[in-house]
Formats: C-alpha cells, sequence, structure tokens
C-alpha cells in the first residue's frame, strides 16, 4: 500500500467517516477556505450507508415536530436543488405518495408536515388517486402526496462533494484505518499505525463505526442501534411501474416498504427494517418481507425483473440525530445516528456542523468540478463530437448501460483516485445493469490497472482484501 | 445512413451462420459485432466438442469460429462492422456507434442473433454478503480462457449448467480445487458427456438437489452455507459449511430480449415469438440462436441461424410467401416448441423443441386434426437435448399438436 501521508500533516479540521454527512461537511468547509481531511478505513468515500440507501430526498413531514431530524430535513430538501445544480448532478422532483385507508393518521401527517414547515402537501383519495396512481392496490383509499420529494444518486452526491472539497483545497485520505488517537495540548495525532495526521478538531462522522472511534477520541458513546434495510433493485424495463415513490404509512420501524423510481432509471423496493449486527447481508426473511410488503401496494410489480439485491445498515440512536460539540473532550464534534432523513439532511447537517464550529454558515461561491457526463444523456451531434476527439467514446464496454471506455477512463481521471470495481460501478453504471458486470468485468479490472499503474491482482471489488483475481493460469 | 438488404446483429456463430446464407442468397449483408473479432463466445471456450454435427470433426471453439470466419470473409456479399454496438433497433433501422461515431443502417431485413446472458446471483436471489469472488460461469472463463488469470483457488460451483461442469474441470487443470458442483434439481441441466468427462474423470463431487443457503465473507468469499432442498425446494437436514475463495454460478442463460420492445416475447423460452420462417412478430426481423431460445450445442444454432438467414434474404429481396398461419401446441412432455406459429405452403417446417423430462424408447409425433403429420422415435431423451422434427408445409392444414407418445 502507497504511504497516504506526510508527517507533517496537520489540518484544523480532520473528518471521520466519508459518507454523505462527512463529505458534506468536508466540501462545505473546503468552500470555505479551511484546512480540512476527510479520512475513511475504506478504499472509496461513501461505501457505508450512503451507497446502500433509497435515494431519496424526503419532503420532510415524517419527522417528529422540533427534532433535529425535522428541522434538517426541511432544510436539507430545500437546498439539494441547488447542490444538485452546483455539482452538476441530475435530481428527479418524483414527488412521493404515502398511501393507506387510515385517513386520520394521513391527516395527522399532513398536520405534522404543516408544522414542520412542509409546503405542497395534498390530501388525495378516489378518482383523483386513481389517476395519479393506477398501478396502486384499488383496496387503498387515501394517499398523502408530497410535490417536493425528490430522487437522487446518494453515491453520486457523496462522491462529487468528495470531489469538490479537494479541487477546493481539501485533502482525502482513503484507506486509512484509525487505531489511535491522542491528544498533546490543543493538537490531535490521528494514526492508523503506519501514518499520522494531526488536527485542531475532530468532526467524528463514522456511521456504524462511531463509538469505536468516540473511545479512540474519548468522546461520549451512544447505544448504538444497527437496522438492515434489504432491497431489490429492478431492471429498467420496469422503470414505468410507478412515476413517483409510493410508501406505507410509517410504523415504528421506519418509514416502511417502498417502491421508487431511481435516478438511473431503475426501480428501487425496499428497505426491510430489521435489528442486526452491523454485516450487510441478504436474507430470506428480509427478501419475503419486503416482496410481500410492496405486492401489497403495487400489485403489477414483477420481481423476475430483479437484477441486483442488497443490503444496508442504518445506524440509529434513540429518537432523533445527535449532532453536538463532546462534552467531554473539547474541540470534537459528534455526529451519530444520522439514519433516515439522514441524506435528506446532508447538506443541512454540514451547516449546522459550521454553525456549531463557530463558522460562517455562508459559504462563498467556490471552485466547481468538472461535471460527470453520460454520453448516453447526450444528443447525437454532441456524441458525434465526442467521439471524434477521443475514439475510446466510441467503444462500448458495459453493454447493459451502454458505457464507454472513454467514460471509464475519463472516471479514473478525476481528484479522486479510484481503485476499485465498485468505484467504477458508482461513477459510470459500469456493470450497474441486468449482467451485472458479466460481460465487462475483465475490461474494468483492466482499465483500472492501467490508469493507476497496479497489477491486475490488485484491483478489489471494494475493500481491502476484496481482490478479483488471485493468480495467472499455468506457464506453458 | 447506410443502406442494405439485412443486418445481422450479433457476430457469434448465430450471426455469422445467418449472415453467411443470407449472402449466399444474394442479399448485401451486414454483420455488427460489439468485440474486436467474430465469434462470440465461442472464443472463449477452448475446450473441444464443438462440430461433430456439422463439421463432423471435433473442434475447439475458437477453431470453429475460425471456419466459419473463413466463410465468412468467401462472401463478396457480407460487410463485417465489429467493435460496433446496436444502441437502437427501430422499424428496420439500425442506430449503430463505433470508434468513428454514431451512424444509422437501414435495412430490407434484420436478423436478430444477440445471444443470450447468464443468470446472474441476483436472478437467484443468492442469500447472504456480497463480496468478491462470486461470478458467473462465463465471467471465470473468459478469466482464464482470454485473460490467463484465474479467479480464485478453491471453489463451490452452484448449478450443473454446461459452462459450469466445463469450468469444474479447467479450473482443476490449473491447479485450483474444485469442493462440489450443487444442483438444486433432480437432474442435471448440463449434457451427459460433461458430467462424466468434467466431474467424473476428475472426482469432482456432484451434489443433488443441494443448493447454497447463504455466502460468507465481507471482502472476499470464506465459504458458503450448503443444503439439500425437497421436491419443492425447501432445505431440508442441517445446513453445513463449506470453505472456499470463490462461488461460480451456472445457473442458466437468458436470451438478450430484455430491450426487445417491439416483437412478442415468449414466456416460455425468454425469446421472441416466431413462426416456422424464423420471423418474429415485427415484420422482417427475424430471431435465431441464443437469443431465439437457449440451446445445447452450437451445431444447432448454426442449423437454425441458416434457416434465419435464409428467409430473412427471401424477405428483403422478394418478400417471402406465405400460406395461412396455424398454431403449434406443447402437448404431453414437451416442455416448449419453436416455432409458436406454422404456415401451410410448399417447403418444410422445423419445429425445435426440449422434452420436459426423461425419455425412454417411445415416438415423438406432430399430430394435426388426427393425422399424424411427422414423428420420431427417441431412444434416450433428456430435457437438456435440443430435439428437431420436420414437417411438410403442405400436410399442415390446422393447428398441430406436438406431443410424446402413451
Amino acid at each position: 500500500m502507497m504511504k497516504n501521508t506526510n508527517n507533517n500533516d496537520m489540518f484544523d479540521y480532520v473528518i471521520v467517516g466519508a459518507g454523505i454527512v462527512g463529505s458534506s461537511i468536508f466540501s462545505a468547509l473546503a468552500r470555505s477556505g479551511k484546512s480540512v481531511c476527510m479520512i475513511d478505513k475504506a478504499l472509496d468515500v461513501g461505501t457505508g450507508a450512503a451507497k446502500a440507501n433509497s435515494g431519496l430526498v424526503h419532503a420532510g413531514f415524517d419527522a417528529k415536530p422540533g427534532t433535529l431530524k425535522a428541522k434538517l430535513n426541511v432544510l436539507g430538501n430545500k437546498m439539494y436543488p441547488l447542490e444538485a445544480k452546483r455539482l452538476g448532478l441530475s435530481i428527479k422532483k418524483t414527488g412521493a405518495y404515502v398511501v393507506g385507508n387510515d385517513k386520520e393518521k394521513l391527516e395527522e401527517l399532513l398536520a405534522r408536515g404543516k408544522t414542520n414547515g412542509v409546503d405542497g402537501l395534498h390530501l388525495l383519495s378516489g378518482s383523483e388517486l386513481k389517476a395519479k396512481l393506477p398501478m396502486l392496490n384499488p383496496e387503498i383509499k387515501y394517499a398523502l402526496f408530497a410535490e417536493n420529494a425528490y430522487v437522487i444518486s446518494p453515491y453520486m452526491f457523496t462522491i462529487c462533494l468528495a470531489e469538490e472539497g479537494i479541487v477546493n483545497g481539501g485533502r482525502v485520505v482513503l484507506g486509512f484505518d484509525a487505531k489511535r488517537i491522542k491528544k498533546h495540548g490543543d493538537i490531535f495525532t490521528i494514526s492508523d499505525g503506519f501514518d499520522e495526521i494531526k488536527t485542531k478538531y475532530i468532526i467524528n462522522s463514522s456511521g456504524a463505526g462511531y463509538n469505536e472511534i468516540a473511545n479512540m477520541i474519548g468522546s461520549e458513546i451512544y447505544e448504538l442501534e444497527f437496522r438492515r434495510g434489504e432491497y431489490f433493485v429492478l431492471d429498467s424495463t420496469e422503470k414505468n411501474l410507478v412515476p413517483s415513490t409510493v410508501f406505507p404509512l410509517p410504523s415504528k420501524a421506519g418509514k416502511g416498504v417502498l417502491v421508487t423510481p431511481t435516478v438511473d432509471g431503475n426501480i428501487l423496493v425496499g428497505p426491510s427494517s430489521q435489528l442486526s449486527d452491523d454485516i450487510t447481508k441478504t436474507t430470506a426473511e428480509g427478501l419475503s418481507f419486503v416482496r410481500s410488503q410492496a405486492s401489497n401496494m403495487i400489485p403489477s410489480i414483477n420481481f423476475k425483473k430483479t437484477i441486483r439485491i442488497f443490503s444496508g445498515i442504518r445506524t440509529v440512536v434513540g429518537d432523533d440525530f445527535v449532532i453536538e460539540k463532546s462534552r467531554e473532550m473539547p474541540n470534537v464534534i459528534n455526529i451519530a445516528g444520522i439514519c433516515s432523513p439522514g441524506l435528506s439532511a446532508a447538506p443541512a447537517i454540514a451547516l449546522y456542523v459550521l454553525n456549531l464550529l463557530g463558522l460562517d454558515t455562508k459559504i462563498p461561491a467556490a471552485k466547481k468540478i468538472k461535471p460527470y457526463v453520460a454520453l448516453s444523456s447526450l444528443p447525437v451531434s454532441k456524441k458525434n463530437e465526442l467521439i471524434a476527439r477521443n475514439p475510446l467514446y466510441g467503444k462500448i464496454v458495459c453493454k447493459c448501460e451502454g458505457i464507454s471506455e472513454g467514460e471509464i477512463v475519463d472516471a479514473l481521471s478525476r481528484p479522486l483516485r479510484v481503485v476499485s470495481v465498485d468505484g467504477i460501478k458508482r461513477r459510470t453504471r459500469t456493470g450497474m445493469g441486468r449482467c451485472q458486470g458479466g460481460f465487462c468485468l475483465s475490461k474494468t479490472i483492466e482499465l483500472i490497472a492501467k490508469k493507476n499503474n497496479i497489477t491486475l491482482f490488485d484491483v478489489v471489488k471494494e475493500n481491502k482484501g476484496s481482490n478479483i483475481i488471485v493468480s495467472g493460469v499455468k506457464k506453458s | 445512413m447506410r443502406q442494405t438488404d439485412v443486418v445481422v446483429i450479433g457476430g457469434g456463430p448465430a450471426g455469422m451462420a445467418a449472415a453467411i446464407e443470407s449472402a449466399r442468397n444474394g442479399a448485401k449483408t451486414i454483420i455488427i459485432e460489439r468485440n474486436e473479432v467474430l465469434g462470440g463466445i465461442l472464443m472463449q471456450c477452448i475446450h473441444n466438442g464443438f462440430g461433430l454435427a456439422y463439421f463432423k470433426e471435433e473442434l475447439t471453439g475458437p477453431e470453429y469460429a475460425y471456419k466459419f470466419r473463413e466463410l465468412v470473409k468467401k462472401e463478396k456479399n457480407i460487410t463485417v462492422m465489429t467493435s460496433t454496438f446496436v444502441t437502437k433497433i427501430k422499424g428496420k433501422t439500425v442506430t449503430i456507434v463505433n470508434s468513428s461515431g454514431i451512424d444509422e443502417i437501414e435495412a430490407g431485413a434484420i436478423v436478430l442473433a444477440m445471444g443470450a446472458r447468464e443468470r446472474t446471483a441476483a436472478n437467484i436471489l443468492l442469500q447472504g454478503t456480497r463480496p468478491a469472488g462470486v461470478l458467473t460461469a462465463g465471467q471465470a472463463q473468459k478469466m482464464t480462457n482470454i485473460d490467463g488469470k484465474l479467479p480464485g483457488k478453491n471453489i463451490v460451483i452452484l448449478g450443473s449448467g454446461d459452462i459450469g461442469l466445463i469450468m469444474a474441470r479447467r479450473l482443476t487443470l490449473e491447479g485450483a480445487r474444485v469442493k462440489a458442483v450443487l444442483e438444486i434439481n433432480k437432474t442435471t441441466s448440463g449434457l451427459k458427456r460433461n458430467i462424466v468427462q468434467c466431474l467424473e474423470d476428475f472426482k469432482i463431487p456432484l451434489l443433488m438437489q443441494t443448493t447454497i443457503v447463504e455466502v460468507v465473507g465481507e471482502n472476499r468469499v470464506e465459504g458458503v452455507y450448503i443444503s439439500a432442498v425437497d421436491d419443492n425446494y425447501n432445505f431440508v437436514g442441517e445446513k453445513k459449511f463449506v470453505k472456499c475463495d470463490t462461488v461460480i454460478l451456472s445457473v442458466g442463460l437468458i436470451p438478450e430480449t430484455d430491450l426487445v420492445d417491439f416483437a412478442d416475447i415468449n414466456t416460455r423460452t425468454n425469446g421472441p415469438v416466431v413462426d416456422d420462417f424464423m420471423e418474429t412478430s415485427a415484420k422482417g426481423v427475424f430471431a435465431c440462436g441464443n437469443f431465439l431460445h437457449v440451446h445445447d450445442l452450437v451445431d444447432n444454432v448454426t442449423l437454425e441461424s441458416m434457416d434465419a438467414g435464409a428467409n430473412a434474404a427471401d424477405f428483403a429481396l422478394a418478400g417471402c410467401k406465405k400460406g395461412k398461419k396455424f398454431c403449434v401446441i406443447a402437448g404431453n412432455n414437451i416442455s416448449y416448441a419453436n416455432p409458436s406459429f406454422v404456415h401451410s405452403g410448399d417447403g418444410i417446417a422445423k419445429i425445435r423443441f426440449r422434452l420436459k423430462s426423461n425419455v425412454s424408447k417411445k415416438w415423438i409425433r406432430v399430430v394435426s386434426k388426427d393425422e399424424v403429420l411427422a414423428k420420431k422415435f427417441v431412444m434416450a431423451g433428456l430435457p437438456g437435448e435440443m430435439q428437431t422434427l420436420e414437417v411438410s408445409r403442405e400436410k399442415i392444414k390446422g393447428d398441430i399438436l406436438l406431443e410424446v407418445e402413451g
């Protein structure tokens, strides 16, 4: 492994944990001109809960009024369209329906939404509901429609925020598995046993790993509860199944199993909600729960079109987010229990943290990242122009998603180094389609190795130890 | 914009055979292939056993492909476009992209020969974690035979499909240890000769009615829990842990028809619905090879695809002359039959079909209005093998039923 840091690496702020929350704070601090570094033990940003969730920006009617969840969700929701524009990412205002037969409960949600400051909520029933959601189980009579709900790619936001932080002077150190954190005077020294990083402030946004880091720092420990959510991803052939996100009425375990279009044109169904350890496995029980719940709402759903199953872990601490200055250890910010609506709240969490740090929450205009461009989204003339300039754009590697070699090389040439097949998958959608990399895996591995100047054996699927090729064949 | 009589999409064995026969029938023909060379999946099938039926000699996959590439070269009417990808088919206009840019080809007829893809871990809802080391047999085959790299050292293979069996032997020869091949069904899906030559000869255990309960391992596969299943696929008995670093899936192929929204799809085969001219429900669009239904032998792909190519050429140059249209019904112990429709008229209609279960010493026949139109005697027939029966079109006067006697 290459050396990640220099002994003199000294920052004002170090963020531990490069999820959507960490990356949002990282970008905000870097754009504010602060000296900031974000570290993560993984080899890419956004490999935890940030990559395995519903990809929704909730309107904000669900959270209990007065909580951080309510406040930051509603603010985050208002911020997302501008975030997307700044980062050059797609965001689709699909709206969301909560459906059910308990009209009183839906009215309660509506009232709660109004208290939280959510606009564009409507109670629907009868022919109006049928016209909007003809695929809904006809036994379901009512729906609360929230206009201002969006679908986004949670990992692309994480990646682009991290890149944005880098182009604005921040540093990202990946594969840095913190083992020890010591404080001398005002300076923390974080070590992974090989390298050290020094900082004045630590922001602990390490998600499921919060307590391990807090232990090293000597800051507050929380009772973390892990809830595993299992999902189905359906083929893009099913993209017209539902026009908007459809939820059942929420329960104590969460917002329930939803059916939603994704920003990339698939259908996502899930999550289950099982108390578990933090292993992201799928189970027969979890999936069959998801399947029956979803089929109850949308009977026409075709699970034969499943192209991927996955599970993610959400970390829960009591009823609300924990975002606070540590009382035990000065100059530490504790961020824990960022379960749903964590993605929706992320940009607002960043501002909240700036405020906790005594910084100006008005972030000045900063350098922009070069937007990711999917060739398939361009008009023919523009595609031809690109291919004429670089013929690799005409060489299709991933046939299911129609991704060219040029796009993969571009993803490998950005501010953040990519060493994993899943990293390329998230950035370009290579291997994200129905054959799941059946035809393009070899080529992807080859391109990653070439660009990083490593051997094919060093290319990983995701984390350290997830190498794909174990050896060569026998020599003749 | 280019123009041609016939466009063949896919340059594997099906596409090459279709193009050759199309060209021989006088049609200007373009083959579009996304890889750099013609040959398709044959190029990674370096084992032998190809060509016994068609060339009467035993060839490897690349040799079989080479012979057809040479035949393609001889046809002046064929233009080959490699490293070219089809992005859209609309009517009989095909949009392509390659390193020269985006272009359109307007054709008189289209032959779809895009083959099949492998079923994935998600398709069979494989439970557990999703570490490195879970791959399909075809992926493993490409890695080993084309890239010269091994996907693992201690391997469990799920499914007894032919590619899985071939890879069990291939990886054993490369020094890997194949701990077991698991088959959830009571019968294997691969050819008998592969069970013998790839597993039995190498003492690789084949565990019938057994499957993977759960994959274990966070970064790389560390093992699998396996269990026996009953006839309804419920787990029975205790699950057992098998240590391994790789899980290879050989659990079937699916014709790549996902984006075909212009023609009817046969829900049994996942391929398009075709008639006895191999024409889909979209006029002038023909289909063959694994794109139409998954074959057992490449030789059968070749023969079938030649018919498709000849018919496409006829359509483009003169228009197919068809008689009255009738249904083909799969009867007793027939899993499915292709085509779905036949016509009265001249020539011969070939019915290709698979059995539902093993058959020994039985007649298989085609019946219409109590009259037997064709029949054949089968000594020993397996569900994995493709069967053919030929029916003279002049005898066809109504819907036809295909069935195993008694």
